[in-house]
Protein backbone atom coordinates (compact mmCIF):
# COMPACT_ATOMS: atom_id res chain seq x y z
CA UNK A 1 0.00 0.00 0.00
CA UNK A 2 2.69 2.40 1.13
CA UNK A 3 4.99 1.34 -1.74
CA UNK A 4 2.38 1.75 -4.46
CA UNK A 5 1.44 5.15 -3.09
CA UNK A 6 5.04 6.23 -3.27
CA UNK A 7 5.40 4.87 -6.77
CA UNK A 8 2.31 6.67 -7.93
CA UNK A 9 3.61 9.90 -6.48
CA UNK A 10 6.91 9.41 -8.33
CA UNK A 11 5.13 8.71 -11.59
CA UNK A 12 3.02 11.77 -11.16
CA UNK A 13 6.07 13.91 -10.50
CA UNK A 14 7.77 12.55 -13.63
CA UNK A 15 4.71 13.25 -15.77
CA UNK A 16 4.44 16.77 -14.37
CA UNK A 17 8.12 17.21 -15.20
CA UNK A 18 7.58 16.22 -18.82
CA UNK A 19 4.53 18.44 -19.08
CA UNK A 20 6.55 21.40 -17.78
CA UNK A 21 9.41 20.94 -20.26
CA UNK A 22 7.16 20.08 -23.19
CA UNK A 23 6.70 23.59 -24.66
CA UNK A 24 10.44 24.25 -24.48
CA UNK A 25 11.16 20.85 -25.96
CA UNK A 26 8.79 21.27 -28.92
CA UNK A 27 10.39 24.59 -29.79
CA UNK A 28 13.82 23.08 -29.37
CA UNK A 29 12.99 20.10 -31.56
CA UNK A 30 11.69 22.29 -34.39
CA UNK A 31 14.05 25.27 -34.22
CA UNK A 32 17.07 23.58 -32.67
CA UNK A 33 17.38 19.96 -33.72
CA UNK A 34 15.63 20.26 -37.07
CA UNK A 35 17.48 23.37 -38.21
CA UNK A 36 20.83 22.00 -37.07
CA UNK A 37 20.20 18.74 -38.97
CA UNK A 38 18.92 20.57 -42.03
CA UNK A 39 21.87 22.94 -42.06
CA UNK A 40 24.35 20.11 -41.71
CA UNK A 41 22.76 18.18 -44.58
CA UNK A 42 22.68 21.31 -46.74
CA UNK A 43 26.39 21.84 -46.19
CA UNK A 44 27.00 18.69 -48.26
CA UNK A 45 24.80 19.83 -51.13
CA UNK A 46 24.57 22.43 -53.87
CA UNK A 47 21.35 24.46 -53.99
CA UNK A 48 20.20 27.94 -54.96
CA UNK A 49 17.11 27.98 -52.78
CA UNK A 50 14.66 27.76 -55.66
CA UNK A 51 15.36 24.66 -57.74
CA UNK A 52 13.52 21.49 -56.80
CA UNK A 53 16.50 19.30 -56.02
CA UNK A 54 19.70 19.42 -54.09
CA UNK A 55 22.83 18.14 -55.82
CA UNK A 56 24.90 16.16 -53.36
CA UNK A 57 28.56 17.12 -53.46
CA UNK A 58 29.94 15.44 -50.34
CA UNK A 59 32.72 17.52 -48.88
CA UNK A 60 32.85 19.65 -52.04
CA UNK A 61 31.58 22.83 -50.36
CA UNK A 62 34.17 22.58 -47.60
CA UNK A 63 36.91 21.98 -50.18
CA UNK A 64 35.73 24.95 -52.26
CA UNK A 65 35.77 27.23 -49.24
CA UNK A 66 39.13 26.11 -47.93
CA UNK A 67 41.24 25.78 -51.09
CA UNK A 68 39.58 24.49 -54.27
CA UNK A 69 37.51 27.38 -55.60
CA UNK A 70 39.86 29.93 -57.11
CA UNK A 71 37.66 32.97 -56.58
CA UNK A 72 35.99 32.02 -53.32
CA UNK A 73 38.79 30.51 -51.26
CA UNK A 74 41.01 33.64 -51.33
CA UNK A 75 37.98 35.70 -50.20
CA UNK A 76 37.36 33.25 -47.38
CA UNK A 77 41.03 33.30 -46.46
CA UNK A 78 41.05 37.12 -46.26
CA UNK A 79 37.87 37.04 -44.17
CA UNK A 80 39.48 34.47 -41.88
CA UNK A 81 42.53 36.70 -41.44
CA UNK A 82 40.28 39.69 -40.63
CA UNK A 83 38.29 37.57 -38.18
CA UNK A 84 41.51 36.43 -36.51
CA UNK A 85 42.72 40.03 -36.22
CA UNK A 86 39.42 41.02 -34.59
CA UNK A 87 39.62 38.01 -32.27
CA UNK A 88 43.06 39.06 -31.10
CA UNK A 89 42.53 42.82 -30.92
CA UNK A 90 39.14 43.07 -29.23
CA UNK A 91 39.87 40.85 -26.19
CA UNK A 92 43.23 42.57 -25.82
CA UNK A 93 41.62 46.02 -25.86
CA UNK A 94 38.94 44.87 -23.43
CA UNK A 95 41.60 43.85 -20.92
CA UNK A 96 43.96 46.76 -21.53
CA UNK A 97 41.19 49.36 -21.18
CA UNK A 98 38.85 47.50 -18.84
CA UNK A 99 41.27 46.89 -16.00
CA UNK A 100 42.60 50.47 -15.58
CA UNK A 101 39.08 51.90 -15.68
CA UNK A 102 37.91 49.34 -13.12
CA UNK A 103 40.91 50.13 -10.89
CA UNK A 104 40.17 53.83 -11.13
CA UNK A 105 36.49 53.25 -10.45
CA UNK A 106 37.33 51.12 -7.44
CA UNK A 107 39.48 53.91 -6.05
CA UNK A 108 36.79 56.57 -5.84
CA UNK A 109 33.64 56.54 -3.77
CA UNK A 110 31.69 59.56 -4.96
CA UNK A 111 30.14 59.14 -8.40
CA UNK A 112 31.02 55.47 -8.65
CA UNK A 113 27.48 54.24 -9.32
CA UNK A 114 26.74 57.08 -11.71
CA UNK A 115 29.88 56.44 -13.72
CA UNK A 116 29.24 52.74 -13.79
CA UNK A 117 25.85 53.48 -15.34
CA UNK A 118 27.37 55.82 -17.92
CA UNK A 119 30.10 53.33 -18.82
CA UNK A 120 27.54 50.64 -19.32
CA UNK A 121 25.50 52.51 -21.92
CA UNK A 122 27.63 51.41 -24.89
CA UNK A 123 27.01 47.80 -24.00
CA UNK A 124 23.24 47.90 -23.44
CA UNK A 125 22.53 50.06 -26.45
CA UNK A 126 24.76 48.15 -28.83
CA UNK A 127 22.95 47.66 -32.10
CA UNK A 128 22.11 49.30 -35.36
CA UNK A 129 21.24 52.72 -33.87
CA UNK A 130 24.61 53.15 -32.19
CA UNK A 131 26.42 51.81 -35.26
CA UNK A 132 24.84 54.57 -37.33
CA UNK A 133 25.80 57.15 -34.73
CA UNK A 134 29.40 55.99 -35.11
CA UNK A 135 29.10 56.03 -38.89
CA UNK A 136 27.91 59.63 -38.57
CA UNK A 137 30.89 60.77 -36.49
CA UNK A 138 33.36 58.79 -38.62
CA UNK A 139 32.24 60.07 -42.02
CA UNK A 140 34.42 62.54 -43.98
CA UNK A 141 32.52 65.58 -42.61
CA UNK A 142 32.07 63.88 -39.27
CA UNK A 143 32.99 65.17 -35.88
CA UNK A 144 36.08 62.99 -35.40
CA UNK A 145 37.83 64.59 -38.37
CA UNK A 146 36.77 68.02 -37.12
CA UNK A 147 38.08 67.30 -33.63
CA UNK A 148 41.41 66.04 -34.94
CA UNK A 149 41.83 69.18 -37.05
CA UNK A 150 40.81 71.35 -34.11
CA UNK A 151 43.47 69.72 -31.95
CA UNK A 152 46.13 70.38 -34.59
CA UNK A 153 46.24 66.68 -35.43
CA UNK A 154 44.96 67.26 -38.96
CA UNK A 155 47.41 64.72 -40.33
CA UNK A 156 45.48 61.99 -38.56
CA UNK A 157 42.18 63.09 -40.10
CA UNK A 158 40.75 60.89 -42.85
CA UNK A 159 39.43 62.85 -45.86
CA UNK A 160 37.70 59.68 -47.15
CA UNK A 161 36.23 59.02 -43.73
CA UNK A 162 37.57 56.43 -41.31
CA UNK A 163 35.43 53.71 -42.83
CA UNK A 164 36.17 54.71 -46.41
CA UNK A 165 39.93 54.34 -46.23
CA UNK A 166 40.94 50.68 -46.67
CA UNK A 167 43.84 51.15 -44.25
CA UNK A 168 41.77 52.53 -41.36
CA UNK A 169 38.45 50.72 -41.86
CA UNK A 170 39.24 47.52 -39.96
CA UNK A 171 41.07 49.20 -37.06
CA UNK A 172 38.15 51.62 -36.76
CA UNK A 173 35.60 48.80 -36.60
CA UNK A 174 37.76 47.04 -34.01
CA UNK A 175 37.77 50.20 -31.91
CA UNK A 176 33.97 50.48 -32.08
CA UNK A 177 33.58 46.80 -31.24
CA UNK A 178 35.91 47.25 -28.27
CA UNK A 179 33.95 50.34 -27.23
CA UNK A 180 30.81 48.24 -26.88
CA UNK A 181 32.49 45.28 -25.16
CA UNK A 182 34.77 47.08 -22.68
CA UNK A 183 31.80 47.79 -20.33
CA UNK A 184 31.42 44.11 -19.47
CA UNK A 185 35.17 43.86 -18.84
CA UNK A 186 34.96 46.88 -16.51
CA UNK A 187 32.01 45.39 -14.66
CA UNK A 188 33.64 41.99 -14.20
CA UNK A 189 36.96 43.48 -13.10
CA UNK A 190 35.14 45.77 -10.68
CA UNK A 191 33.29 42.82 -9.09
CA UNK A 192 36.61 41.00 -8.91
CA UNK A 193 38.38 43.94 -7.28
CA UNK A 194 35.63 44.31 -4.71
CA UNK A 195 35.99 40.67 -3.71
CA UNK A 196 39.71 40.99 -2.98
CA UNK A 197 40.34 40.87 0.75
CA UNK A 198 41.58 44.36 1.83
CA UNK A 199 43.98 42.65 4.27
CA UNK A 200 45.93 41.30 1.30
CA UNK A 201 46.37 44.80 -0.10
CA UNK A 202 47.30 46.17 3.34
CA UNK A 203 49.93 43.46 3.69
CA UNK A 204 51.42 44.46 0.35
CA UNK A 205 51.51 48.09 1.47
CA UNK A 206 53.21 47.19 4.76
CA UNK A 207 55.82 45.32 2.72
CA UNK A 208 56.50 48.61 0.97
CA UNK A 209 54.95 47.76 -2.37
CA UNK A 210 54.10 50.79 -4.51
CA UNK A 211 50.80 51.13 -6.34
CA UNK A 212 52.04 49.76 -9.64
CA UNK A 213 53.89 46.95 -7.93
CA UNK A 214 50.77 45.99 -5.96
CA UNK A 215 48.83 45.85 -9.20
CA UNK A 216 51.33 43.67 -11.04
CA UNK A 217 52.29 41.36 -8.17
CA UNK A 218 49.06 41.06 -6.19
CA UNK A 219 45.98 42.26 -8.04
CA UNK A 220 46.74 40.98 -11.55
CA UNK A 221 47.36 37.35 -10.42
CA UNK A 222 44.24 37.40 -8.23
CA UNK A 223 42.15 38.63 -11.15
CA UNK A 224 43.47 36.04 -13.60
CA UNK A 225 40.18 34.04 -13.69
CA UNK A 226 38.35 37.25 -14.57
CA UNK A 227 40.84 38.05 -17.30
CA UNK A 228 40.27 34.55 -18.67
CA UNK A 229 36.50 35.10 -18.64
CA UNK A 230 36.82 38.49 -20.36
CA UNK A 231 39.10 37.09 -23.06
CA UNK A 232 36.94 34.04 -23.75
CA UNK A 233 33.72 36.04 -23.81
CA UNK A 234 35.16 38.46 -26.33
CA UNK A 235 36.72 35.70 -28.42
CA UNK A 236 33.30 34.16 -28.81
CA UNK A 237 31.62 37.44 -29.66
CA UNK A 238 34.36 38.35 -32.13
CA UNK A 239 34.03 34.99 -33.85
CA UNK A 240 30.24 34.97 -34.08
CA UNK A 241 29.20 38.60 -34.24
CA UNK A 242 29.06 40.40 -37.54
CA UNK A 243 26.09 42.74 -37.16
CA UNK A 244 28.33 45.76 -36.77
CA UNK A 245 30.29 44.86 -39.88
CA UNK A 246 27.06 44.35 -41.80
CA UNK A 247 25.67 47.73 -40.79
CA UNK A 248 28.77 49.92 -40.90
CA UNK A 249 30.73 48.66 -43.92
CA UNK A 250 29.14 45.44 -45.24
CA UNK A 251 32.69 44.16 -45.67
CA UNK A 252 33.94 47.17 -47.63
CA UNK A 253 35.90 48.97 -48.84
CA UNK A 254 37.02 46.23 -51.20
CA UNK A 255 36.57 43.36 -48.75
CA UNK A 256 38.94 44.93 -46.23
CA UNK A 257 36.48 44.47 -43.39
CA UNK A 258 34.90 41.20 -44.48
CA UNK A 259 34.65 38.64 -41.67
CA UNK A 260 33.61 34.97 -41.77
CA UNK A 261 30.14 35.47 -40.27
CA UNK A 262 29.37 38.24 -42.76
CA UNK A 263 30.68 36.14 -45.63
CA UNK A 264 28.35 33.29 -44.64
CA UNK A 265 25.43 35.73 -44.32
CA UNK A 266 26.01 37.16 -47.77
CA UNK A 267 26.45 33.70 -49.32
CA UNK A 268 23.18 32.63 -47.71
CA UNK A 269 20.97 35.60 -48.49
CA UNK A 270 22.51 37.92 -51.03
CA UNK A 271 23.79 35.73 -53.83
CA UNK A 272 20.77 36.04 -56.09
CA UNK A 273 20.24 32.75 -57.91
CA UNK A 274 23.71 31.32 -57.61
CA UNK A 275 23.77 27.93 -55.83
CA UNK A 276 25.65 29.17 -52.77
CA UNK A 277 23.36 28.00 -49.97
CA UNK A 278 25.40 24.83 -49.39
CA UNK A 279 28.55 26.92 -49.26
CA UNK A 280 26.94 29.25 -46.72
CA UNK A 281 25.96 26.30 -44.57
CA UNK A 282 29.42 24.76 -44.81
CA UNK A 283 30.99 28.05 -43.75
CA UNK A 284 28.58 28.20 -40.80
CA UNK A 285 29.73 24.75 -39.73
CA UNK A 286 33.38 25.68 -40.06
CA UNK A 287 32.61 28.54 -37.64
CA UNK A 288 30.85 26.06 -35.37
CA UNK A 289 33.99 23.89 -35.25
CA UNK A 290 36.09 26.90 -34.22
CA UNK A 291 33.48 27.84 -31.60
CA UNK A 292 33.60 24.30 -30.24
CA UNK A 293 37.39 24.40 -29.96
CA UNK A 294 37.09 27.71 -28.09
CA UNK A 295 34.48 26.19 -25.78
CA UNK A 296 36.80 23.24 -25.04
CA UNK A 297 39.61 25.65 -24.20
CA UNK A 298 37.11 27.55 -22.07
CA UNK A 299 36.25 24.46 -20.03
CA UNK A 300 39.93 23.63 -19.57
CA UNK A 301 40.81 27.15 -18.41
CA UNK A 302 37.89 27.28 -15.99
CA UNK A 303 38.87 23.90 -14.55
CA UNK A 304 42.50 24.87 -14.09
CA UNK A 305 41.63 27.94 -12.08
CA UNK A 306 40.22 26.01 -9.16
CA UNK B 1 47.02 61.50 -3.75
CA UNK B 2 48.73 61.29 -7.11
CA UNK B 3 47.04 57.94 -7.67
CA UNK B 4 43.66 59.47 -6.95
CA UNK B 5 44.25 62.28 -9.44
CA UNK B 6 45.25 59.71 -12.05
CA UNK B 7 42.06 57.78 -11.30
CA UNK B 8 39.96 60.88 -11.98
CA UNK B 9 41.81 61.54 -15.23
CA UNK B 10 41.19 57.98 -16.45
CA UNK B 11 37.53 58.17 -15.46
CA UNK B 12 37.09 61.57 -17.11
CA UNK B 13 38.61 60.40 -20.38
CA UNK B 14 36.56 57.24 -20.39
CA UNK B 15 33.35 59.16 -19.70
CA UNK B 16 33.98 61.24 -22.82
CA UNK B 17 34.66 58.09 -24.87
CA UNK B 18 31.50 56.42 -23.56
CA UNK B 19 29.11 59.25 -24.36
CA UNK B 20 30.79 60.55 -27.51
CA UNK B 21 28.54 58.92 -30.16
CA UNK B 22 25.41 59.51 -28.04
CA UNK B 23 26.20 63.20 -27.79
CA UNK B 24 26.42 63.42 -31.57
CA UNK B 25 23.31 61.33 -31.99
CA UNK B 26 21.33 63.88 -29.98
CA UNK B 27 23.10 66.76 -31.69
CA UNK B 28 22.41 65.42 -35.18
CA UNK B 29 18.78 64.71 -34.43
CA UNK B 30 18.15 68.35 -33.54
CA UNK B 31 19.98 69.91 -36.48
CA UNK B 32 18.17 71.05 -39.61
CA UNK B 33 18.92 69.34 -42.90
CA UNK B 34 21.39 72.05 -43.99
CA UNK B 35 23.41 72.24 -40.82
CA UNK B 36 23.78 68.49 -40.52
CA UNK B 37 25.77 68.40 -43.76
CA UNK B 38 28.59 70.46 -42.28
CA UNK B 39 30.81 69.05 -39.57
CA UNK B 40 29.76 71.96 -37.39
CA UNK B 41 29.33 72.14 -33.66
CA UNK B 42 28.01 69.73 -31.12
CA UNK B 43 25.39 72.29 -30.09
CA UNK B 44 23.05 72.92 -33.04
CA UNK B 45 22.85 76.54 -34.22
CA UNK B 46 19.11 76.41 -34.76
CA UNK B 47 17.91 73.45 -32.75
CA UNK B 48 14.73 72.06 -34.26
CA UNK B 49 12.30 69.45 -33.11
CA UNK B 50 10.89 69.07 -36.63
CA UNK B 51 13.13 66.21 -37.73
CA UNK B 52 12.12 64.23 -34.71
CA UNK B 53 8.42 64.89 -35.21
CA UNK B 54 8.62 64.14 -38.94
CA UNK B 55 10.50 60.87 -38.37
CA UNK B 56 7.97 59.77 -35.79
CA UNK B 57 4.89 60.70 -37.81
CA UNK B 58 5.42 60.97 -41.55
CA UNK B 59 8.19 58.39 -41.77
CA UNK B 60 6.06 55.83 -39.98
CA UNK B 61 8.29 55.33 -36.98
CA UNK B 62 5.26 55.22 -34.76
CA UNK B 63 4.23 52.06 -36.62
CA UNK B 64 7.74 50.55 -36.44
CA UNK B 65 7.77 51.35 -32.75
CA UNK B 66 4.52 49.43 -32.31
CA UNK B 67 5.88 46.48 -34.27
CA UNK B 68 9.03 46.47 -32.18
CA UNK B 69 6.98 46.55 -28.99
CA UNK B 70 4.92 43.63 -30.24
CA UNK B 71 7.92 41.50 -31.24
CA UNK B 72 9.90 42.34 -28.10
CA UNK B 73 6.90 41.88 -25.81
CA UNK B 74 5.90 38.61 -27.45
CA UNK B 75 9.42 37.23 -27.28
CA UNK B 76 9.91 38.24 -23.66
CA UNK B 77 6.56 36.82 -22.59
CA UNK B 78 7.25 33.57 -24.45
CA UNK B 79 10.66 33.23 -22.86
CA UNK B 80 9.33 33.87 -19.35
CA UNK B 81 6.47 31.39 -19.62
CA UNK B 82 8.20 28.58 -21.50
CA UNK B 83 11.55 28.63 -19.75
CA UNK B 84 10.34 29.26 -16.22
CA UNK B 85 8.19 26.13 -16.54
CA UNK B 86 11.07 24.12 -17.99
CA UNK B 87 13.57 25.43 -15.45
CA UNK B 88 11.24 24.59 -12.59
CA UNK B 89 11.15 21.01 -13.85
CA UNK B 90 14.93 20.90 -14.22
CA UNK B 91 15.52 22.38 -10.77
CA UNK B 92 12.85 20.73 -8.66
CA UNK B 93 11.15 17.73 -10.27
CA UNK B 94 12.70 14.31 -10.76
CA UNK B 95 12.07 12.50 -14.04
CA UNK B 96 14.08 10.16 -16.25
CA UNK B 97 16.14 11.99 -18.87
CA UNK B 98 16.17 15.24 -16.93
CA UNK B 99 19.92 15.68 -17.05
CA UNK B 100 20.20 14.72 -20.73
CA UNK B 101 17.52 17.19 -21.81
CA UNK B 102 19.07 19.95 -19.70
CA UNK B 103 22.49 19.32 -21.24
CA UNK B 104 20.94 19.38 -24.71
CA UNK B 105 19.58 22.87 -24.10
CA UNK B 106 22.84 24.20 -22.71
CA UNK B 107 24.78 22.68 -25.64
CA UNK B 108 22.79 24.98 -27.93
CA UNK B 109 24.84 27.80 -26.44
CA UNK B 110 27.78 26.69 -28.54
CA UNK B 111 26.02 26.79 -31.92
CA UNK B 112 26.76 30.16 -33.55
CA UNK B 113 23.65 32.00 -34.71
CA UNK B 114 24.88 32.18 -38.29
CA UNK B 115 25.13 28.37 -38.47
CA UNK B 116 21.37 27.92 -38.12
CA UNK B 117 20.22 31.24 -39.59
CA UNK B 118 19.64 29.95 -43.11
CA UNK B 119 17.77 26.79 -42.03
CA UNK B 120 15.60 28.97 -39.76
CA UNK B 121 14.60 31.17 -42.68
CA UNK B 122 13.91 28.12 -44.88
CA UNK B 123 11.84 26.64 -42.05
CA UNK B 124 9.86 29.88 -41.71
CA UNK B 125 9.00 29.49 -45.39
CA UNK B 126 7.91 25.86 -44.96
CA UNK B 127 5.75 26.69 -41.96
CA UNK B 128 4.21 29.64 -43.80
CA UNK B 129 5.33 32.21 -41.25
CA UNK B 130 8.05 33.89 -43.31
CA UNK B 131 7.48 37.63 -43.15
CA UNK B 132 5.26 37.50 -40.07
CA UNK B 133 6.03 38.61 -36.55
CA UNK B 134 5.34 35.20 -35.04
CA UNK B 135 7.88 33.82 -37.52
CA UNK B 136 10.67 35.81 -35.90
CA UNK B 137 9.37 35.61 -32.33
CA UNK B 138 9.68 31.81 -32.23
CA UNK B 139 13.37 31.66 -33.20
CA UNK B 140 14.11 34.59 -30.86
CA UNK B 141 12.49 32.69 -27.98
CA UNK B 142 14.41 29.53 -28.80
CA UNK B 143 17.62 31.52 -29.11
CA UNK B 144 17.53 32.60 -25.48
CA UNK B 145 16.84 29.05 -24.24
CA UNK B 146 20.36 28.25 -22.99
CA UNK B 147 20.87 31.46 -21.03
CA UNK B 148 17.33 31.53 -19.60
CA UNK B 149 17.42 27.89 -18.52
CA UNK B 150 20.87 28.30 -17.02
CA UNK B 151 19.94 31.34 -14.92
CA UNK B 152 16.42 30.27 -13.95
CA UNK B 153 17.38 26.71 -13.02
CA UNK B 154 20.05 28.13 -10.71
CA UNK B 155 17.48 30.52 -9.28
CA UNK B 156 14.85 27.84 -8.60
CA UNK B 157 17.46 25.50 -7.10
CA UNK B 158 18.32 28.09 -4.48
CA UNK B 159 14.73 28.10 -3.14
CA UNK B 160 14.64 26.03 0.09
CA UNK B 161 13.03 22.62 -0.51
CA UNK B 162 11.01 22.98 2.72
CA UNK B 163 8.82 25.57 1.04
CA UNK B 164 7.71 23.05 -1.55
CA UNK B 165 7.22 20.33 1.07
CA UNK B 166 5.01 22.51 3.22
CA UNK B 167 2.98 23.65 0.22
CA UNK B 168 2.44 20.03 -0.69
CA UNK B 169 1.32 19.21 2.86
CA UNK B 170 -1.24 22.00 2.48
CA UNK B 171 -2.54 20.16 -0.58
CA UNK B 172 -1.21 22.56 -3.23
CA UNK B 173 -0.70 21.13 -6.70
CA UNK B 174 2.66 21.26 -8.43
CA UNK B 175 1.52 24.06 -10.73
CA UNK B 176 0.11 25.99 -7.80
CA UNK B 177 3.40 25.65 -5.89
CA UNK B 178 5.26 26.87 -8.96
CA UNK B 179 3.04 29.91 -9.49
CA UNK B 180 2.43 31.06 -5.95
CA UNK B 181 5.75 30.18 -4.29
CA UNK B 182 8.60 29.75 -6.75
CA UNK B 183 7.78 32.55 -9.19
CA UNK B 184 7.45 35.28 -6.53
CA UNK B 185 10.61 34.16 -4.73
CA UNK B 186 12.59 34.21 -7.99
CA UNK B 187 11.24 37.51 -9.25
CA UNK B 188 14.68 39.16 -9.51
CA UNK B 189 15.93 36.34 -11.76
CA UNK B 190 12.80 36.66 -13.91
CA UNK B 191 13.30 40.42 -14.31
CA UNK B 192 16.91 39.76 -15.29
CA UNK B 193 15.88 37.25 -17.94
CA UNK B 194 13.21 39.63 -19.22
CA UNK B 195 15.82 42.37 -19.65
CA UNK B 196 18.47 40.15 -21.19
CA UNK B 197 15.83 38.99 -23.68
CA UNK B 198 14.10 42.28 -24.39
CA UNK B 199 17.11 44.46 -25.15
CA UNK B 200 18.81 42.25 -27.79
CA UNK B 201 15.39 41.54 -29.35
CA UNK B 202 14.64 45.27 -29.57
CA UNK B 203 17.93 45.77 -31.45
CA UNK B 204 17.85 42.59 -33.56
CA UNK B 205 18.60 43.19 -37.20
CA UNK B 206 20.27 40.13 -38.75
CA UNK B 207 17.36 37.66 -38.82
CA UNK B 208 14.71 40.39 -39.01
CA UNK B 209 16.24 41.81 -42.15
CA UNK B 210 16.00 38.56 -44.10
CA UNK B 211 12.61 37.55 -42.65
CA UNK B 212 10.42 40.63 -42.88
CA UNK B 213 9.79 41.94 -46.38
CA UNK B 214 6.69 44.09 -46.08
CA UNK B 215 7.45 47.60 -44.75
CA UNK B 216 4.20 47.44 -42.76
CA UNK B 217 5.76 44.72 -40.59
CA UNK B 218 9.13 46.46 -40.11
CA UNK B 219 10.59 46.79 -36.66
CA UNK B 220 12.58 49.90 -35.65
CA UNK B 221 16.00 48.59 -36.82
CA UNK B 222 14.58 47.83 -40.26
CA UNK B 223 12.86 51.19 -40.39
CA UNK B 224 16.17 52.83 -39.57
CA UNK B 225 17.99 50.79 -42.19
CA UNK B 226 15.45 51.73 -44.86
CA UNK B 227 16.33 55.41 -44.27
CA UNK B 228 19.91 54.78 -45.31
CA UNK B 229 19.01 52.95 -48.51
CA UNK B 230 18.61 56.24 -50.37
CA UNK B 231 21.51 57.71 -52.31
CA UNK B 232 22.09 60.66 -50.00
CA UNK B 233 21.39 59.64 -46.43
CA UNK B 234 20.13 62.50 -44.27
CA UNK B 235 21.92 62.14 -41.01
CA UNK B 236 19.55 64.32 -39.02
CA UNK B 237 16.70 61.93 -39.82
CA UNK B 238 18.90 58.89 -39.24
CA UNK B 239 20.02 60.22 -35.86
CA UNK B 240 16.43 61.05 -34.85
CA UNK B 241 15.42 57.49 -35.71
CA UNK B 242 18.43 56.12 -33.81
CA UNK B 243 17.41 58.15 -30.80
CA UNK B 244 13.91 56.67 -30.96
CA UNK B 245 15.49 53.19 -30.77
CA UNK B 246 17.99 53.99 -28.04
CA UNK B 247 15.89 56.01 -25.58
CA UNK B 248 13.63 53.17 -24.37
CA UNK B 249 16.68 50.96 -23.82
CA UNK B 250 18.45 53.62 -21.79
CA UNK B 251 15.36 54.32 -19.68
CA UNK B 252 14.87 50.62 -19.00
CA UNK B 253 18.52 50.18 -18.13
CA UNK B 254 18.72 53.15 -15.80
CA UNK B 255 15.59 52.03 -13.94
CA UNK B 256 16.51 48.37 -13.67
CA UNK B 257 20.27 48.26 -13.87
CA UNK B 258 20.62 46.22 -10.69
CA UNK B 259 18.96 43.28 -12.45
CA UNK B 260 21.05 43.76 -15.56
CA UNK B 261 24.30 43.70 -13.68
CA UNK B 262 23.42 40.74 -11.46
CA UNK B 263 22.35 38.85 -14.54
CA UNK B 264 25.54 39.51 -16.48
CA UNK B 265 27.76 38.59 -13.57
CA UNK B 266 25.63 35.48 -12.99
CA UNK B 267 25.73 34.49 -16.66
CA UNK B 268 29.51 34.63 -16.76
CA UNK B 269 30.01 32.80 -13.48
CA UNK B 270 27.36 30.20 -14.30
Amino acid sequence: MEVSHKRRRKLREALTGYAFVLPALVLFAVLGVYTVGYGLALSFARWNGFSANWIWVGLGNYRDLLYRDETLSPIVRDAAVNTAVVMIAVPLLAVVAGLPVALALNRITALRTTLRTVYFLPYVTTGIAVFYAWTYVLQPEGSLNAILKGLGLGTLAQPQGFLGNPATALPTLIAVLAWSSIPVAILLYLTGLQSIDPAVLDAARVDGATGLRTISAVIWPLLRPITAAVVLLNLRDALQGFQMFLVMTNGGPGGHTNVLGLQAYNLAFFSELRPTLGLASALGWLLFVVALILAAVNVRVLKSRT
Amino acid sequence: MKARALAYVILGVYTVISVYPFAWMVSGAFKDSKEVLRSGNLIPENPTFDTFARTWGELDFVRYFGNSLLVTGGTTLGVLVIYSLASYAFAVLKFPGRKAIYTGFIALLFVPGITVLLPVVILQGELGVLGTHIGIILPFVNGTAPLSILLLTNGFRSVPAELRESARCDGASEFRTFVSIYLPVCRPALVTIALLTAVPTWNEYVLTRVSLGDPATYTLPLGLQSLTATTSPQYNVIMAASLIIVIPVIVLFVLLQRYFINGLVGAVKG
